[in-house]
């Protein structure tokens, strides 16, 4: 009896210490600082503007992801809806988040990419509000094809249509079975007419591009998404381009927009940005780790990506500089990154005003000591504000100022 | 909690009996410090060090011809880890490992929330991307091949190292 006991007591202790270490390891483990659904556990957060200047969040924590709003820049939010009534087998990739457009008349639209088998095959999946957010229509996929899709990107245009596109891997199997080598994915794109609630039928962009990273996208006028991507050019050389659709149904050109000679058959995760000024300046920034050149550049054009400026270097390369954003507000143009000296990330920011042929120097505007999300620039048609997701310290909402 | 407690009970009960079956392939959680632990413990032989993830595709293409290689080579240590950003995903890695015949590798999985540090650690210029190979000598000397590695450049490394014994 008494070594029965013994071993009970010794069983207990045993498992105590399991449940214990198990649970200390999962939250050291995670990117996100809890499992529930909150912001303060999300581990990526897309920020968008309504006209009326009300802050609108879409995030990822918890398997769901969660809207809410703010009328006050941040300090306080309405409260949260999930987008699903069933938790999410989410897209956790590096440069997977979730997108949201908010149309004039107060709509939602929402896409983001789910993982729908073991093999880590992606879907994207749509859904709207048309009740400002108080509840979200049933998830639908954006295309009926059953190969892997992520990295959707969403943009409003002026007549209130949204414009997808994403990383598609549809002509994969075709290609293999007539015996073709198939690099990479295509980049695919379908408009939806009522908000976000159906998509027209998905079309190829481009074949070819790299599978892994993030689009950047904006709009170079009314019916004219601009679309940046890291392409895999001849020789599998993963550098990036530039295509300018003459309308959401004909794509254009691939143009490239700089030649870094980066070949290499791997998942980068880590996809560019695009923005485009009121006088028609192409931003583009990117990493690359090509023979040319490595690290994080920018670049302008003033040809809608016909010819390119000498790729300008971002960041101290000493530090890992990664991440990079640029947004054009009506003041100017913005850019941040992340920098890491081996404790601490901090995002650095510059500015310009002469539409990116100068920028001022960097200024360090915030920082964290534990994982954090990519640095994202937000615009509520007047200021330019820092929009960053951290593990330890919570969402933050920072405005920018002109560096001048 | 009740379903451990008997689970233990019974595992405590059967180790005198039972002859130790044999383990799954080992994950071993890559954490802050584990990187200078890999080096130390294989200090002086060749090492092949891999990253690749359950999520990239050029991996898929990769893991077995790298367990072919170790198969073939019994000279090289082999070290694979696990470089997914978290949640990785120990059931995924562990079969993927299994089926390319790197089972019994040196297998190691990234388990800290702050992949950045663990990356700078490793190599500060290094931004995740995967497959990434690192091939260090007897005397310490890194070989890092970016991407996808070609066997016979594998094939052609480890001859250096074997001409520099002679």
């Amino acid at each position: 009896m008494l070594r029965m006991s013994l071993l009970a007591t010794l069983a207990f202790s045993l498992c105590q210490t399991m449940a214990n270490a198990q649970m200390s390891h999962h939250q050291h483990a995670s990117e996100a600082a809890c499992e529930e659904v909150d912001l303060r556990c999300a581990s990526k957060v897309t920020p968008a503007f309504a006209s009326d200047g009300t802050l609108w969040l879409a995030w990822m924590a918890g398997g769901r992801i969660s809207v809410a709003s703010s009328k006050d820049q941040g300090r306080s939010f309405s409260t949260p809806v999930q987008a699903s009534k069933e938790k999410l087998n989410l897209d956790w990739g590096p440069d997977a988040r979730p997108q949201i457009v908010i149309e004039k008349n107060g709509g939602i639209a929402l896409a983001f990419s789910i993982f729908r088998d073991k093999a880590f095959n992606g879907q994207v999946l749509t859904t709207r509000s048309s009740d400002g957010g108080q509840s979200f229509a049933e998830l639908r996929p954006i295309t009926a094809s059953n190969d892997s899709q992520r990295f959707a990107t969403l943009g409003l245009d002026a007549d209130g249509s949204a414009f997808a596109a994403w990383i598609d891997k549809r002509n994969r199997v075709p290609a293999q079975q007539e015996g073709r080598k198939y690099e990479g994915a295509g980049l695919f794109f379908a408009s939806s007419k009522d908000g976000g609630t159906t998509y027209a039928e998905a079309r190829l962009a481009s074949d070819n591009t790299c599978e892994c990273c993030r689009l950047g996208f904006a709009f170079a006028g009314p019916g004219r998404p601009v679309v940046v991507f890291r392409n895999i050019f001849e020789g599998g050389v993963r550098d990036h381009a530039v295509m300018t659709f003459a309308d959401p149904a004909t794509p254009g050109e691939v143009r490239r927009v700089s030649n870094d000679e980066w070949q290499i058959s791997a998942c980068p995760h880590h996809g560019p940005s695009l923005s485009i000024s009121a006088a028609s300046t192409y931003h583009v920034t990117w990493y690359t780790n090509g023979k040319a050149r490595k690290g994080l550049f920018y670049a302008r054009s003033d040809d809608q990506g016909r010819t390119f400026s000498d790729p300008l270097p971002l960041g101290r390369a000493d530090r890992n500089p990664t991440r990079p954003y640029v947004l054009s507000g009506p003041h100017g143009a913005t850019m941040v990154w992340k920098e890491f000296d081996g404790e601490r990330t901090s995002v650095n920011a510059m500015t310009s005003h002469d539409e990116g042929k100068s920028w001022s120097k960097p200024v360090a505007i915030a920082t964290t000591t534990d994982t954090s999300d990519h640095p994202l620039l937000v615009s509520d048609g007047q200021k330019i504000y820092l929009s960053w997701m951290t593990k330890a310290d919570g969402y933050r909402l920072l405005p920018i100022g002109d560096g001048s | 909690m009740k379903r451990c407690l008997l689970a233990v009970i019974f595992l405590l009960v059967s180790l005198a009996a039972a002859p130790a079956a044999e383990t799954p392939s080992e994950l071993k959680p890559f954490v802050r410090g584990s990187w200078q632990e890999v080096l130390r413990s294989h200090a002086g032989r060749p090492t092949l060090v891999h990253f690749w993830g359950v999520t990239c595709g050029p991996c898929k293409v990769e893991l077995p011809l790298l367990g072919q290689f170790m198969k073939d080579h019994s000279e090289v240590d082999v070290v694979m880890i696990s470089a997914d950003l978290v949640p990785n995903l120990p059931g995924a890695a562990r079969a993927m490992l299994e089926k390319a015949g790197l089972g019994s590798a040196e297998n190691w999985l990234f388990s800290d929330g702050f992949v950045e540090r663990l990356r700078f650690e490793i190599d500060p210029a290094w931004q995740g991307e995967i497959p990434r190979t690192l091939l260090i000598a007897r005397d310490g000397a890194v070989t890092t091949i970016e991407g996808s590695a070609e066997i016979p450049d594998l094939e052609k490394w480890l001859a250096q190292q074997k001409a520099v014994m002679r």
